[in-house]
Formats: C-alpha cells, sequence, structure tokens
C-alpha cells in the first residue's frame, strides 16, 4: 500500500486559499469544488484530491502547512482513506468541479 | 493547428476516454486561463513518469497553464527528463535528437511562417541544462545570433538527471555528484549573460515556488518571440533525486535557492516593452511620464 494526500474539507473550506492547487507537480490531481462544504455553512469551496494521480510527494503538505499555515491536508494509506475521489467520477463545471467520492481500493460509488 | 484540431469527428466522441473528453469539453482550447483557477478546468498536461515530487514537472504544468494559445503551439525538446511530461500533454510535441531542439526549432518557425503568414504559431523549446548549454550549445547560441523567432526554456536541474548524475556545464563549481565524485573544477555557464550578447529580446530567470511569475514571463516571453526576436528563461528546476532532497522539502529548497543564487531577473529590450505595453496592455511597460520639473 502507499500514501497519498487527503484534503479535510472543513478545514479548507473554511479559507480556501488555493495554493496547494498551484504546487502539486501533477496536472489535474488537486482540483477545486467551488461548492464542498456549502452543506455545512462553509462558504469557499474546498481543495480535493484525484487520488488516482497523486505520486504521493506530500508537496502540499508543506505547502498548506507552511505557506497557507492550514494544516488541511495529511498523507494517509490509500486503503486506509474511505471515499475518495478519482479522475473517473470528476466531473467539470463553469469555473468549477466535483466529484462524486468512491472507494479508491473497491471502486464502488 | 487550431482549434479545430482537438474536436471530435462527428460521431466519435462518445468512443473517446474521458480525459479526453473533458479535455475538449473542459480544457483551455480558444479560452484564457490563469494559474489561479486550476484545478477547475481540465488541463493539457496528461499523466506521464517523471518522478514523484519533482520541480522540473511542476513548472512544466504551469508553463503548460501559460502558454497565451495552446491551440496554436508546438513544444520541441530532447533526450533528458522533461520530454518525458512535455511529450504527454495534448499540444504536438516535436522530439530532436540530443541536443538539436533549437536547430529544430528554427527550421519548424520559420515553415510555420511561410505556411500561416502573420497569423500567430508560437514554438516553445524546453530542454534541459545539459541538452542546451553542452551537447546542443552551439545550436541554441546559433538560433540566438540568426534571430530565430521562438522561446527557449532551459529546464536547469543542475545536472544530466535522466542519465544518473553526470555534471553539466550549469552544475555549479565544486558540486560533488555520483558522477563526478571529485567535484566540477568549473563555474557555472553564464547562459544569461550569453543570451543578452546574442540578442535574445527577453531573458528571465524563474523558480517555480512562485507560480504566478512563472506564468507571467512565460507568457511574455511566448508573446515576444511572435514578433520581436528570442526569448530564453531559465528555471531552476531542482532534481530530487541526484541532490538527494526529500519531496516534501523541494519547495523549501526552491525558496532557499531563489534567495541564495536564483533570484527573479528580467532583462528586456526597449523594442520588446513597447510591443507588450501597445499591443498586449502590459502597464509596466509603457513609458514612464517624464518627472515633474523641480520648482525653483
Ligand atoms: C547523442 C546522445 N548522447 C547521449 C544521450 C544520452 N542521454 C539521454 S538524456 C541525457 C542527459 C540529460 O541531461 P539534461 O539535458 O541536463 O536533462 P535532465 O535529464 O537533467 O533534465 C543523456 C546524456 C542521448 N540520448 N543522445
Ligand atoms: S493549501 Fe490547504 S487550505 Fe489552501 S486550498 Fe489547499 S488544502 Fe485548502
Ligand atoms: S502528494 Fe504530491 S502528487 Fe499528491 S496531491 Fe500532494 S502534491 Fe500532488
Ligand atoms: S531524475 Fe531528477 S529531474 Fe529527472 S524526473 Fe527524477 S527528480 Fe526530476
Amino acid at each position: 500500500m502507499y500514501l497519498v494526500a487527503n484534503i479535510e474539507t472543513e478545514i479548507c473550506a473554511a479559507t480556501s486559499c488555493k495554493l496547494c492547487t498551484q504546487y502539486c507537480p501533477e496536472a489535474n490531481t488537486i482540483l477545486y469544488d467551488n461548492e464542498a462544504g456549502q452543506d455545512k455553512g462553509l462558504k469557499y469551496g474546498s481543495a480535493y484530491v484525484a487520488v488516482d494521480r497523486c505520486k504521493g510527494c506530500a508537496q502540499c503538505v508543506w505547502v498548506c502547512d507552511n505557506m497557507a499555515k492550514h494544516n488541511a491536508i495529511k498523507m494517509e494509506m490509500i486503503d486506509q482513506i474511505g471515499d475518495t475521489a478519482l479522475t473517473e467520477n470528476v466531473t467539470y463545471g463553469e469555473k468549477t468541479s466535483s466529484a462524486v467520492l468512491a472507494n479508491p481500493v473497491r471502486g464502488q460509488v | 493547428m487550431s482549434l479545430d484540431y482537438v474536436k471530435f469527428t462527428p460521431g466519435f466522441g462518445k468512443f473517446m476516454p474521458k480525459e479526453y473528453r473533458d479535455m475538449v469539453e473542459h480544457g483551455p482550447f480558444g479560452k484564457k486561463v490563469s494559474v489561479s483557477q486550476v484545478g477547475t478546468f481540465k488541463e493539457i498536461l496528461e499523466e506521464h513518469p517523471m518522478c514523484a515530487g519533482c520541480a522540473m514537472t511542476l513548472f512544466i504544468r504551469l508553463a503548460m497553464v501559460a502558454f497565451p494559445n495552446p491551440e496554436d503551439t508546438i513544444t520541441v525538446g530532447t533526450a533528458g527528463c522533461g520530454r518525458l511530461a512535455i511529450s504527454q500533454a495534448a499540444i504536438p510535441f516535436v522530439y530532436g535528437n540530443y541536443g538539436d531542439q533549437n536547430g529544430v526549432a528554427s527550421g519548424l518557425t520559420r515553415g510555420l511562417r511561410l505556411r500561416f503568414g502573420d497569423k500567430p504559431k508560437d514554438v516553445v523549446v524546453m530542454a534541459g541544462d545539459g541538452g542546451m548549454a553542452d551537447i546542443g550549445f552551439a545550436q541554441t547560441l546559433h538560433s540566438w545570433f540568426r534571430k530565430e523567432k521562438f522561446t527557449t526554456i532551459m529546464l536547469d536541474n543542475e545536472v544530466y538527471g535522466n542519465t544518473g548524475g553526470q555534471e553539466s556545464g550549469m552544475t555549479n563549481r565544486n558540486q560533488v555528484l555520483k558522477m563526478a565524485p571529485l567535484g566540477k573544477k568549473f563555474e557555472k555557464m553564464d547562459m544569461l549573460g550569453m543570451a543578452k550578447v546574442a540578442g535574445c529580446a527577453y531573458v528571465a530567470t524563474v523558480v517555480p515556488n512562485n507560480p504566478r511569475r512563472v506564468e507571467s514571463v512565460i507568457k511574455k516571453a511566448v508573446l515576444v518571440a511572435r514578433e520581436i526576436g528570442p526569448s530564453y528563461i531559465q528555471a531552476y528546476t531542482s532534481c530530487n533525486i541526484e541532490y538527494a532532497i526529500p519531496t516534501d522539502k523541494v519547495l523549501e529548497d526552491a525558496k532557499t535557492v531563489e534567495t541564495d543564487r536564483y533570484k527573479f531577473t528580467e532583462y528586456i529590450t526597449d523594442e520588446a516593452k513597447e510591443y507588450l505595453s501597445q499591443l498586449y496592455g502590459y502597464k509596466e511597460y509603457l513609458p514612464k511620464p517624464a518627472a515633474a520639473v523641480e520648482k525653483q
């Protein structure tokens, strides 16, 4: 098993700096959902990781901890992570994207 | 080379992979996108085999977002790590023999001008420091002296990364590498100075820990090369493998190196300033109003 990045929506959606998305070396990997967290009253939307593209470098963790100072990203084992985003479940819209979450190992939606 | 080449043949769209459909429907073609919008549109760079956490990968990703007209851009590369990613983007990529990239780009640029006249088609070379400052040195310098109108970007990881750690002309003096065990014996080459002497109209150094600056210099370099003359960007893109930088410290290293010896620099000729301000609205290059005469 291997580590991938996981973003805690509640912390990210409280501030939404969009820094990690600009610093991940991989394209189309940290995406942004403008509506995430709105059901919990958080208004900014949240970054999320398409874990099938994540190479586990943890640069986003450094960015969120040291540049953004929000500590919203943790590296987690892919089989421990629970439901998360996968490229095949991502939909792009006008100036946003969103994902139906699924288990990355079992792959069910 | 136009917006049409990314569209589906009628009736075939539904058979295309999701990534391809996303790219056609939500990619940057024919739109203005910026680095601050990444994560909300489909980027043209796809999955590739470059190492996890490689700063060169990050730089290439940002460059692909920054191209002013991706649908009218051709990239040219050569052997070295960068081509592993540059070749995996939804824009045409020409792969020359090792070191041939600026010669290939010269011919390509001239051919495109013959074929398309003044309609801009942007040619962008991206190659490693070994490919550019050592093996391809003569062709790089000649393309500049001949004022070939395309952009040259050096992916400067200060080592031959792809072949396991030999020193290049761009490695720093005394640097010990796997295949330079006694340390390098001479100074890092001054390619920036040579670019200016050889007549580049726009020359900049940049480090990818400032994504918006990367975006800005690439846009300017590509626009200047359309009309004014050759442009050169030298980007510090560390090799975390050969320099043993833990992947979660790559950006910290970039910051330290930027402060220490890779500061942002920009050189631009007056002609290029005028062109960018007149045609593309770059206010920073508008002529400064004459200083008010001091009252006696
Ligand atoms: C004519 C020729 N000589 C040698 C090679 C082997 N070769 C492939 S990549 C490479 C080094 C690349 O170093 P650099 O250009 O600095 O790019 P990096 O991999 O560091 O990005 C070499 C020597 C080759 N492909 N062709
Ligand atoms: S850096 Fe942290 S807070 Fe900022 S967008 Fe990314 S996860 Fe959210
Ligand atoms: S761990 Fe690396 S590859 Fe994965 S999302 Fe973070 S920065 Fe991107
Ligand atoms: S060998 Fe170095 S430059 Fe090449 S992909 Fe790996 S980290 Fe990047």
